[in-house]
């Protein structure tokens, strides 16, 4: 008989899901993770809700650090945050499979075990779309000075994006709303970043923007206008490099 | 100067980057960089687009002229000195703010920064010396700056402007001296390849000094890149290549550019205006070649030759070069070396470096291929696993030729959107289907071969 166990789709249920199943020592075979909400009932299978706790997340991270590596554990971080219904299902048969090779830290390199495979495609999709939203997230200055934008990202990338933009403005306060997930990435000045979630955006503060907003605005229009070579006008080309799921929140398409 | 003084910035930003646009690299890569807490901007290594033109390039940097003002009058810029232009010139500090407000919102990856020959090439690198100062020390912008050389200036001034820039760049503009000297008369050979010489040399010296003090200033650390126009001069792809391949050996470039050539001017020097528009297949073609040549471990040599001087316009430069050695094929995949493996058409240098790690985990059959983005319908006929090709095929030019033309190859769409017959007059102008068809050993006719 098959155990499923049954978890939230947030990265305390997925490792808790993973805790339990681990802790029966049953074979790939035997067990399995479905997301709450996305069951498919099969017959002999045995469905167990998961408890989740701050304690089997911390275990399962050290587990994953400890025997297969932070090359592995970045990827696994990565498939977590993915918008796919069987990650969890994924992660957990490509741990099992780490038990079964002599290096379980080159787990990674095992590319033709079909549940690494899919962590490997998981991750790389979705640190993809995290350096898509690197590259076009448009901030707008709010007239209380602080640099405000909005996405709606497939994935949970807003913990891959907060590094790297607090590097790079380091001085300002900035916030990131995510519209898919209603979540928040909120800089303050020369502080860490932090992820805000249940809040509310209040939609009547983030459309006044400042005084200069628009000035720059129009520049940047004007730019992107003039630095396209006529003879060479592909919107083609345009459109496969920028898909236009992209465009939404973007300043020079609007 | 006096119409500029009373000019919008809006209409001084329109001009001086519509008059930059023809300048090709707008890379961002190659420095690596944190921010140190006192200012605004880093760098990443590989580089980041913000956004894509209608001409589907990418827009990375703020790619702006200090000024349109030029003495020179080369006949292929639209901003020579005998041109009827609209001419503007920024202030260090205009430059300066644009540049962080744009950064600041996320539109860009920083600045290039190019200028037209005002006054004196001196003068003139010593207002783009200016403005790198004021925008790194004043404005503290630690975010990525491409900055011009201009030929003709002086070193120390160059010397300066390395120390605040990533990247340097001079323009070869074409690729030999005699074309040079028909299109650029008041540029030349010596003048372009000094300051580039002078780069390079500053590079060597920083690392040396670099490893003794960690914490001095780097110089240029995105190294340099240049930029030839295709297409303007008769030079045959053969010739651009070697040059391309003595400037990455013995200049230590990081980028060769291409510019397909876009008729901006009227001049009796110039080719005759056609409606074929940009050779664009052609540019592609030789930066598929740069990427043979920087990535592949491919020379020049191996790609064309003095009797075969251009590249083919059906197939790419290592399709060909494939049908030319077939008796190194078919390899084995899991067994071949690296180097072996980067040369067989359809894996390119990422696939062979995940072949290289997951055969170590067991054997590979055809599907993982497929799964690890091997191109198995152009690799079929240079590979087995286990021994065993994927279909039985034959290992005979024709053969594997006509099959090649069957799939098609997956061109950018820029260049898919011409024909291939108004592509035929700069392209490649020694191309005759007939010779094809001999060289083939075909007799069908050419549609089906294109079809």
């Amino acid at each position: 008989m098959k155990r499923v166990y049954v978890c939230n789709d947030t990265i305390t249920g997925i490792f808790s899901g993973i805790y339990d199943a681990w802790k029966t020592k049953l074979g790939q075979e035997q067990l399995g993770i479905v997301l709450k909400g996305c069951i498919d009932q099969e017959l002999f299978c045995e469905y167990a809700e998961v408890v989740e706790s701050e304690k089997k997340t911390i275990a399962v991270e050290n587990l994953i650090k400890k025997h297969m590596g932070y090359e592995a554990y970045w990827e696994i971080y990565h498939a977590v945050l993915s918008s796919d219904k069987e990650k969890g299902d994924a992660i957990l048969g490509m741990m099992l499979e780490a038990r079964n090779i002599p290096q379980s830290k080159k787990i990674m390199q095992h590319l033709s075990h079909p549940k690494v495979r899919k962590v490997f495609e998981l991750s790389r999709n979705v640190s993809n779309e995290a350096h898509y939203y690197r590259e076009i997230i448009r901030f707008r200055e709010l007239d209380n000075g602080i640099l405000f934008s909005q996405i709606e990202p497939k994935s949970q990338i807003l913990t891959c994006l907060g590094d790297h933009f607090t590097d790079r403005f380091p001085l300002e306060n900035w916030m990131i709303y995510d519209r898919t997930h209603k979540m928040f990435l909120v800089h303050p000045e020369s502080k860490h970043w932090v992820l805000v979630l249940d809040e509310v955006v209040n939609e009547e503060a983030i459309k006044k923007v400042s005084v200069k907003e628009k000035t720059y605005e129009k520049l940047w229009k004007g730019f992107f206008e003039s630095v396209a070579i006529e003879e060479r006008k592909s919107y083609d080309r345009q459109r496969q490099h920028l898909p236009l799921h992209y465009r939404k929140h973007v300043t020079e398409f609007q | 100067m006096r119409i500029t003084e009373n000019m919008s910035l809006s209409k001084k930003l329109n001009i001086l980057s519509d008059a930059a646009k023809y300048d090709v690299a707008c890379t961002s890569s190659g420095t690596d960089r944190h921010n140190d807490g006192t200012g605004i901007g880093n760098c990443v290594k590989a580089g980041i687009c913000h956004s894509f033109s209608a001409d589907g390039r990418c827009i990375s940097l703020l790619k702006i002229l200090f000024t349109n003002e030029c003495i020179f009058d080369c006949k292929y810029c639209i901003n020579r000195t005998s041109n009827d232009v609209e001419r503007a010139s920024f202030t260090p500090d205009e430059v300066c703010n644009l540049t962080i407000e744009f950064y600041r919102r996320n539109y860009i990856e920083g600045l290039f920064l190019s200028s037209g020959v005002w006054k004196s090439p001196d003068f003139t690198m010593e207002m783009l010396y200016q403005t790198l100062y004021k925008l790194r020390t004043e404005y503290r912008f630690q975010g990525y700056i491409h900055v011009k050389a201009i030929p003709g200036a002086s070193p120390e001034l160059i010397q300066k402007v390395g120390f605040l820039a990533d990247r340097m760049s001079v323009n070869l503009e074409l690729p030999t001296a005699e074309s040079l000297r028909k299109l650029a008369p008041h540029k030349n050979r010596k003048n372009i390849l000094t300051p580039m010489r002078l780069v390079q040399n500053g590079m060597a010296e920083n690392k040396q000094e670099l490893v003794a003090y960690r914490n001095a200033p780097r110089f240029v650390p995105a190294g340099q890149s240049t930029q030839m126009i295709i297409g303007a001069t008769p030079e045959n792809d053969f010739q651009i290549l070697n040059v391309a391949e003595a400037l990455y050996k013995k200049f230590e470039l990081k980028r060769v550019f291409y510019s397909a050539f876009v008729h901006v001017n009227e001049d009796s020097n110039l080719p005759a205006r056609g409606d074929e528009g940009p050779p664009l297949l052609r540019e592609h073609r030789l930066y598929q070649a740069d990427w043979l040549l920087r990535f592949y471990g491919f020379e020049a040599k191996e790609l064309l030759s003095e009797m075969n001087p251009n590249f083919n316009v059906l197939i790419d430069p290592k399709c060909n070069w494939a049908l030319e050695h077939l008796e190194v094929f078919p390899v084995e995949v899991n067994r071949a070396d690296y180097y072996t493996l980067m040369r067989v058409p359809g894996i390119g240098y990422k696939s062979a470096s995940r072949i290289v790690k997951a055969r170590r985990m067991g054997v590979l059959n055809f599907e993982d291929l497929k799964k690890m983005g091997v191109v198995l319908k152009r690799a079929l006929y240079f590979i087995t696993c286990n021994g065993k090709m994927m279909y039985p095929t034959k290992i005979e030019q024709d053969y594997i030729l006509r099959n090649l033309l069957n799939v098609g190859e997956k061109l950018p769409i820029s260049v898919t959107q011409m024909n291939y017959k108004q592509l035929s007059l700069f392209d490649d102008y020694h191309f005759r289907q007939e010779q094809f068809m001999a060289e083939a050993g075909k007799k069908a006719p050419i549609e089906k071969i294109i079809g």
